[in-house]
């Protein structure tokens, strides 16, 4: 990283305030400190403490300062229309998931009322902020969402956010009883059966599963994905008892795809790192054998903004040398859809 | 018949010459408005239709004819009013013919009163008349913008912000901050603890707060001593603020129909360029950015717009349309406008309220506040400052001014609509 002159702490400390240049070598530039700095003292102000106004801004900016994702300092994070708790332990909700799940909700067509709600599984769900969102878009009513995370932690957080969501008014009350979370390791050769699915019941599979590889971990995530958040969420572990035959960082897309085979949902939507990493997804895909031969010809590669197309401009990637896929969007390669016909 | 004994004669030809009468006459804005027949014309006319509509209405009800009716209700009432007052002049005057003294003198006391009645009716009347702002029914979003120049101007803007708080607040008028964008330098502090403020948008979430602020669209000058002046001297620096229109939170489809291409709000969305902060790097799991800043342009007319207040992306797009729309529609009402003027007889030209104008000065030295336009003056500039009774005067009396230029903008329109149709040959050829 580009070192920063000294130039700008004295133009923070001079045009934004004492704190700022505290904050300066984390944001890197005077308008994200600003920002930063304003959603502190926003905190701070909204929430009641015996320790004085000044000294907690102080300590919350030091906090900053070594690294400390702001969201982890401020307990939220907004997701879409939705504020969502976060806690050191649990991945933060990003804004590139956002968009793509926004993208999602605006392709499934509105259910009627009298039809079956839609059954919606979002596996490594983390803080929750996939089913919540997802409910929200879709109505909680016509939907059926359960949410599977390994760790205890994010289980209990994804619960209260339910609540929390709920007792800020931005989802109705009725969620409550249309989202569930479980805690259970998918590995786990126990796990499938647990859920209850009949096959091809299920309309939607959603996953933003571990995905970064372990070079990728040392040398491409920010100081602050290193140090705080937590690596289980990251970096995909290799299992004792796994046989997949990929690289250590697409363990969890060649699980999920098994699990894909098994429950045959209508649509499946998965988060990935990049173009690279989509294009190895797209091809365990189309080369399935079994049942994902029905998704095969029906395969996208999203960006990190799907909705916004490049007008009259379709984007093709190939995979395998063989097959040719659509890239929707704008930014770097995020997600892999595909829907059975 | 002069108040001198004796004035030279060269000096009383001097006083011919430089029109003594037009000076100190009184001007006909102030006085009972002349109303040309064409507008008298169309208050009968609408009149006629008003009574036959209540006729209708009487007979069996539909919702149609009923808002129409009440559209219409007002004029028609005016109208009956000032042929009441008019007819009662005539009996008047018929009156003073008579060949009865003492009916003579009850009638000439009776005439001023008449008269004063006939020019309020007629007044009435033709406030009835003026088109009403077709924004006047929205709320709006008060636009606090500071002038060029150093710190004094944002110090004043961020008290002009308060200002428009603290007034809204005293009406009851409920208020939201959309943005309020402040650089807390450490140094300088301005008087009263102002901070020094880049951009504020403060949202009037009541219906037709945009007819009771748009007056106060300008640039707001003010003269005073910085609190960072050591020697003393008045500086005069300008803020300006922008009233645009803007949609009820719960707008329901008639009134907040910004998908219909007809309407003043409407924006292709393939025109408008949004852009978003994008970190370095991978992105996605590698990356937590908390950067939510959203800029929109509006390709065909340049405006930009970015909104970075909110931590929630979400919440600052649907900011940044809204403000969006509300300036694009500000901008092609005031381009009609402009329009409508240039047609118009160039009477009105110096009347023109664009951004530009000074239109108010705040003076500390004096305790004073002048409006330019409404020609006030009131004192107690803590009171204005503080949103009190005195800042509600001098708003009540631009909303006078305004009115009375909306008037003379119709009477001037019914004229040149009354000349072109008498010289129809002629506006062929103009064009």
């Amino acid at each position: 990283m580009p070192r920063l002159p000294p130039s700008l702490f004295w133009k923070a400390r001079q045009q934004i305030s004492p704190f700022a240049p505290i904050l300066l070598p984390v944001c890197r530039t005077l308008d994200s400190a600003a920002n930063e700095l304003r959603w502190i003292k926003q905190h701070v102000n909204s929430t009641s403490s015996l320790v004085p106004r000044k000294l907690r801004i102080w300590q919350a900016c030091l906090k900053r300062e070594r690294g400390m994702p702001l969201q982890y300092i401020l307990g939220t994070q907004p997701f879409g229309p939705l504020e969502i708790l976060c806690r050191p332990g649990v991945l933060i909700p990003r804004l590139e998931t956002e968009s793509i799940i926004y993208h999602l909700s605006s392709l499934i067509p509105r259910p009627s009322p009298q039809a079956p709600p839609l059954k919606i599984l979002d596996l490594c769900t983390g803080t929750g902020c996939i089913p919540l969102l997802l409910s929200s878009l879709l109505f909680p009513a016509r939907t059926q969402i359960t949410g599977v995370d390994i760790s205890p932690s994010a289980i209990s957080l994804s619960r209260q956010n339910l609540t929390h969501t709920i007792s800020l008014r931005h989802l109705s009350p009725s969620a409550s009883k249309s989202i569930n979370f479980t805690q259970a390791d998918i590995f786990d050769l126990k796990f499938l059966p647990s859920l209850g699915y009949k096959p091809s019941e299920l309309d939607i599979l959603v996953s933003n599963p571990p995905y970064i590889s372990h070079h990728g971990f040392n040398t491409t995530t920010e100081r602050s994905v290193r140090l705080y958040e937590p690596r289980l969420a990251l970096v995909p572990q290799i299992h004792p008892t796994s046989h997949y035959n990929c690289e250590p960082e697409d363990i969890f897309y060649a699980h999920l795809l098994e699990i894909v085979r098994t429950l045959q949902p209508k649509r499946v939507l998965f988060e990935v790192g990049d173009l690279d990493q989509a294009a190895r997804v797209v091809a365990m895909v189309v080369r399935g054998k079994g049942f994902l031969e029905r998704y095969a010809r029906n395969v996208e590669v999203w960006r990190d903004e799907p909705g916004v197309g490049l007008e009259g401009k379709a984007e093709k990637m190939w995979v395998g040398g063989n097959v040719e896929v659509e890239v929707k969007g704008q930014g770097r390669g995020r997600g892999v859809y595909f829907w059975r016909e | 018949m002069l108040a001198a004994p004796w004035v030279c004669r060269s000096c009383v030809r001097s006083l011919g010459r430089i029109g003594f009468s037009q000076q100190f006459l009184r001007r006909a804005s102030t006085d009972s408005v002349k109303l040309p027949p064409a507008l008298l014309e169309r208050a009968r006319f609408l009149t006629a239709e008003h009574d036959q509509l209540t006729a209708q209405l009487a007979s069996n009800f539909d919702e149609k004819i009923a808002k129409r009716a009440g559209e219409v209700h007002r004029i028609a009432n005016a109208f009956k009013k000032f042929e009441h007052a008019k007819a009662s002049l005539q009996e008047l005057e018929g009156l003073l013919k008579s060949d009865d003294a003492e009916m003579r003198e009850l009638a000439q006391e009776d005439l001023a009163a008449t008269n004063e009645q006939l020019a309020e009716s007629s007044r009435n009347l033709s406030v009835a008349l003026t088109p009403k702002h077709p924004f006047a029914d929205m709320p709006c979003l008060i636009e606090v913008v500071p002038g060029p120049g150093g710190t004094e101007g944002r110090f004043f803007a961020d008290s002009v912000f308060k200002m428009y708080q603290a007034y809204c607040a005293n009406k009851g008028f409920r208020t939201k901050v959309v943005q309020y964008l402040a650089a807390d330098s450490t140094g300088e502090k301005g008087g009263d603890g102002e901070t020094a403020l880049q951009e504020a948008v403060l949202e009037v979430m009541e219906e037709g707060a945009y007819a009771h602020f748009r007056g106060e669209a300008g640039m707001h000058r003010v003269q005073r001593v910085p609190a960072t002046e050591k020697s003393g001297r008045t500086h005069t620096s300008a803020v300006a603020v922008w009233v645009l229109p803007s949609f009820a939170e719960n707008a329901t489809a008639s009134d907040g129909d910004w998908d219909n291409p007809e309407s003043d709000f409407y924006i292709d969305p393939a025109e408008v360029k949004s852009e978003k902060m994008r970190a370095s790097g991978a992105g996605g799991q590698h990356v937590n950015k908390t950067e939510s800043a959203i800029r929109l342009t509006h390709i065909p007319t340049g405006i930009t717009v970015s909104m970075q207040d909110s931590r929630s992306q979400h919440t600052n797009r649907a900011d940044a349309w809204r403000l969006l729309r509300s300036r694009i529609a500000q901008k092609r009402r005031e381009a009609r406008e402009e329009a409508a003027r240039a047609l118009r007889s160039s009477v009105l030209s110096s009347a023109q309220l664009t951004r530009g104008d000074k239109i108010r000065t705040y003076n500390y030295g004096q305790d004073r506040c002048t409006d330019h336009r409404a020609g006030l003056d009131v004192h107690n500039l803590p009171d204005v400052l503080r949103g009190g009774d005195t800042l509600g005067k001098v708003i009540d009396a631009v909303h006078g001014w305004l009115t009375e230029k909306d008037i003379q903008a119709l009477l001037a329109d019914e004229e040149a609509a009354a000349a072109a149709a008498n010289a129809p040959a002629k506006g062929k050829k103009g064009k």
